[in-house]
């Protein structure tokens, strides 16, 4: 090892100029590194055991039948539910006992939203995505905040613990202990208070769908009546109509988790997803059959992207999508 | 998977949602097997170790601390797991980690794509020149090329430092350019 400058080496394989020679991927950097090796000839060792290093090994990928991932998949979760069920339900219980230390996710799904409402140029803060954009922000108070596209957020400059919220998002609460300060988020159809917790909120169909994994919320819905959630309860209210469900549920709801650009479904229609899709890129969705709207989708989509994700679910349901402008027209892949 | 991604999906297990879990678990359950099996040597104990192995992992969820590098942190505490069970498989013998991993991580030709960059010889001679190079070499070769594992990931994974993994890399490589010169010479002697 003699010849080896270690530190010179160590920089060269992490060195992006470097590599991009080593691929042959950039022609400034050919040029580049092609002249410092002929003026450099005492390093030629160095820099062909960093390129071997770069180049490395190549391994081909071996595949693991789904089939058999999946038979592992249940029976870790069988035993999960053996061993957790019975304390699960106690701490939550508990938990939700304790409204100041809240955990809580909710998921939200309301109504096509009818109108902006009323900004205030000077005292109000807006941000908006437009389609397809996820932007994360911090409110002055410490709240976070991922914004899905098509969305908009707004509050009073002087309380940022009290939101307007059309679209989609998802808030991280920052609990305020000293004051017990509550956190507000209001949609066309209700109003939301909490402490600090983090929750999911849909303002996109003509209902709002509210699922509470811990913790505890309150919910003031748009007729005036208010009320408090529980773990593993979901609450549907929908001003147009009126109607209200309240219930229990399995905590395997099927939501999408978008905020960090992947859709997760969990047997979900196709006609579900596609209606997220439609949402978040402002497209429209034919069906050429009934039945396809009612296929399955199980997984992760990516949805920064609009081709890639029609590609994903393409494949996922085994349908062919195309485009035309606005207008996706899905049909059996035949 | 983006690493955004998986952080989320680690938030939301670490916070009890199943479906989360079922992610994480098809997401790197390929992974973590075929390095098990590397490891062991064993289809039977790499299954039921990784298996009992997530269900630890979802029960004791709220121990877990800050993890900063979620896929890091699976093949570090993975790999401890699976040298304790073998430990435990082989209670009667004095093996330490070292000779246990110094027993398997052998190669195999299925694993080898038939494209090689940097040597370009037979998949059956680069093979006899990997498994020639010692354990640890081939674990962090193995970490680096087929797990995609950074310089620092390795070194945590195989608590070593990051000068060694380093070191480990170079030596390795070092002395498969010198083979591979000699076994290409000896191939036009030859012919």
């Amino acid at each position: 090892m003699k010849n080896i400058d270690q530190q010179f080496l160590d920089n060269l394989i992490k060195d992006q100029s470097f590599i991009n020679w080593v691929k042959k991927s950039n022609r400034n950097d050919i040029q580049y590194w092609n002249s410092w090796i002929s003026k450099n000839p005492e390093q030629i060792e160095t820099i062909e055991l960093a390129k071997s290093i770069v180049l490395g090994i190549r391994f081909k990928e071996t595949v693991i039948d789904e089939k058999k991932i999946d038979k592992e998949l249940q029976k870790a979760l069988s035993s999960i539910h053996l061993k957790s069920k019975p304390t699960k339900s106690i701490y939550n219980y508990k938990k939700a006992l304790l409204p100041y230390s809240i955990a809580a996710t909710i998921l939200i799904i309301i109504g096509l939203f009818l109108g902006l409402q009323q900004y205030n140029t000077n005292t109000t803060t807006v941000h908006k995505t437009s389609y397809g954009e996820i932007i994360n922000l911090t409110l002055p108070d410490g709240t976070s905040v991922v914004l899905n596209g098509n969305s908009t957020i707004s509050y009073d400059k002087e309380n940022s613990r009290d939101i307007n919220l059309i679209g989609e998002a998802y808030f991280k609460v920052k609990p305020i202990p000293s004051t017990k300060a509550k956190f507000w988020v209001t949609t066309n159809d209700l109003k939301i208070e909490v402490y600090g917790t983090q929750f999911h909120v849909n303002t996109r169909d003509e209902k709002t769908d509210v699922v509470l994994d811990e913790g505890s919320i309150h919910l003031v819905l748009d007729n005036g009546i208010s009320t408090k959630m529980i773990p593993g309860e979901f609450v549907s209210f929908s001003k147009s109509t009126e109607n209200i469900t309240h219930k229990k549920v399995n905590l395997q709801v099927p939501y999408s988790l978008w905020r960090d650009g992947t859709y997760i479904f969990n047997n979900l229609t196709l006609k579900e997803v596609m209606k997220n899709m439609e949402y978040t890129y402002g497209i429209s969705t034919n069906f050429e059959t009934k039945e396809l709207e009612q296929k399955l989708i199980s997984g992760g989509i990516p949805n920064k992207n609009l081709k890639i994700c029609l590609a994903a679910i393409e494949k996922s349901a085994n349908v062919n999508i195309i485009q035309t402008n606005n207008t996706l027209t899905i049909t059996n892949n035949n | 998977m983006e690493i955004s991604t998986e952080k989320s999906l680690w938030y939301l297990f670490i916070e009890g949602d199943l479906n989360a879990f079922s992610c994480l678990f098809k997401h790197f359950y390929p992974m973590l097997y075929n390095y098990g099996l590397k490891i062991s040597g064993n289809t039977e104990l790499t299954e039921d170790s990784l298996q009992s192995f997530f269900v630890y992992l979802h029960e004791h969820r709220h121990t877990i601390g800050k993890v900063s590098n979620i896929k890091a942190y699976l093949f570090i505490s993975y790999r401890r797991n699976l040298l304790n069970n073998l430990k435990k498989e082989r209670k009667y013998t004095t093996y330490n980690d070292s000779s246990i991993l110094e027993s398997n991580f052998s190669l195999s030709i299925e694993e080898l794509s038939t494209k090689q960059e940097t040597f370009k010889l037979k998949s059956a001679i680069l093979l006899k020149l990997l498994n020639s190079l010692s354990a640890r070499e081939r674990e962090a070769i193995y970490l680096k090329y087929y797990s995609n594992l950074n310089t620092k990931e390795i070194a945590e994974v195989m608590d070593i430092t990051y000068q060694s993994v380093l070191n480990t890399l170079q030596k390795a490589f070092i002395r498969l350019r010198s083979k591979s010169e000699s076994s290409l010479i000896q191939n036009i002697l030859n012919s």
